[in-house]
């Protein structure tokens, strides 16, 4: 509940506090916050499995982010870096994809 | 199932094998029949409410509030305007740069043609102009000398008082032939303009010019040179000394301003046409 409510006080901070977002971190941000979202649902999905664990879930969320950022960072000094983090998404949204679809089958069973 | 899903994940990354493997631990650690005897939909329910402050949910709070904020920022800064190409990267901003130069390229050439439209319609009209400013300046000049338009300069004025009616058409008309020679460019006689066509004839003891009927004193007004008008009439023998000779007298005046104003109608020839053209 509090960690909902967390999400919750965090997009209205956003929404209201609607910083500049530093030039530094402009393109690996996009990308950082589908990695986190893969992570979130990964978490979720551990949840209802039963098999949660905050510390496992809290690696998972920042090394995702990290290996993200990394990967946009990486591809951007090799010059693909449009087809990496194209590349990136695609894989996160299929790994976002699977993880509802079990979420799904516990919630519904269906 | 949830098997299928994860074997992809272990490929790509290390951190779902560690919460499979963590959870499995936790769940060796955890109650067994616990495990079996709760849904999913139930964990779900029982983690919403009631709401425990423990020490996972304050950090999974926290990671959730740095998620939610990111994306709201991101969403943001997405959808403000001029922030198009904000999340562009540096190939497709390099692209853009190129169409838009190309563009400006082409909105510069097309520039240029239409400039270059402009001014040769404005020459064309300028020399437009300029043909009829030059109609208009000939016309002028013609008109002086076809008696269509009112002229005005210097020039004399000749008065030929004729009180014993002895004055005949042809003295007048040898008057006008004189003053022509000496270089009058217009002439006219008591309100008659005296043009190229210009006929005299005698009528009883006055004088007609064009038909129209003129009576003493006869008064020129010349516009020309008056240092050589005036000469001109009075050359011994000349007009001057051939009217004394007639009991006329004959008065001239210089002035620096002599009006022309009797005016007679452009006429079209009948049957003469311009050769040229």
């Amino acid at each position: 509940m509090i960690a909902v409510l967390g999400l919750v006080v965090g997009v209205v901070a956003g929404l209201l506090v609607r910083p500049e977002v530093p030039a530094v971190v402009e393109p690996y941000l996009p990308i950082a916050v589908v990695a986190a979202l893969d992570a979130v649902f990964g978490g979720l999905r551990a949840m209802l499995d039963g098999i949660f664990d905050d510390k496992v879930f809290v690696v998972s969320f920042l090394s995702n982010v990290v290996v993200a950022a990394l990967i946009v960072f990486l591809g951007d000094k090799l010059g693909v870096g449009a087809q990496l983090s194209t590349g990136v998404v695609v894989v996160l949204g299929i790994r976002i994809f699977s993880n509802a679809a079990a979420i799904r089958r516990h919630v519904f069973r269906a | 199932m949830s098997n299928q899903d994860e074997t992809p994940e272990n490929r790509l990354r290390k951190e779902l094998p560690e919460e499979v493997s963590a959870g499995a631990a936790e769940a060796a650690a955890a109650p067994a029949e616990q495990r079996t005897e709760l849904s999913g939909r139930q964990r779900l329910v029982k983690g919403l409410w009631p709401p425990r402050v423990t020490r996972a949910q304050l950090i999974v709070a926290l990671l959730l509030f740095g998620l939610g904020f990111g994306l709201a920022v991101q969403v943001a800064s997405n959808s403000d305007g001029d922030s198009a190409l904000r999340g562009a990267r540096q190939e497709d901003l390099v692209r853009i740069l190129d169409e838009l130069d190309d563009r400006t390229q082409r909105l510069e050439d097309e520039k240029q043609g239409l400039e270059k439209q402009r001014d040769e319609l404005e020459n064309s009209s300028n020399q437009a102009e300029e043909a009829r400013r030059q109609t208009v300046e000939k016309e002028r000049q013609l008109g002086i000398l076809a008696g269509t338009v009112a002229a005005q300069g210097p020039g004399i004025t000749i008065t030929i008082d004729d009180t014993k009616g002895t004055v005949e058409a042809d003295m007048l008309l040898d008057a006008i032939q004189e003053l022509r020679a000496a270089g009058a460019e217009a002439i006219q006689v008591n309100g008659v303009r005296v043009v190229a066509g210009t006929y005299l004839t005698d009528s009883g003891n006055s004088v007609s010019v064009d038909g129209n009927k003129i009576d003493a004193p006869y008064r020129f007004k010349v516009i020309g040179k008056p240092q050589d008008l005036e000469p001109a009439l009075n050359i011994p023998g000349g007009v001057v000394q051939t009217l004394e000779k007639e009991q006329a007298t004959v008065t001239i005046e210089r002035s620096d301003k002599i009006v022309v104003d009797a005016l007679r109608a452009a006429k079209r020839p009948d049957y003469a046409r311009s050769s040229s053209q």
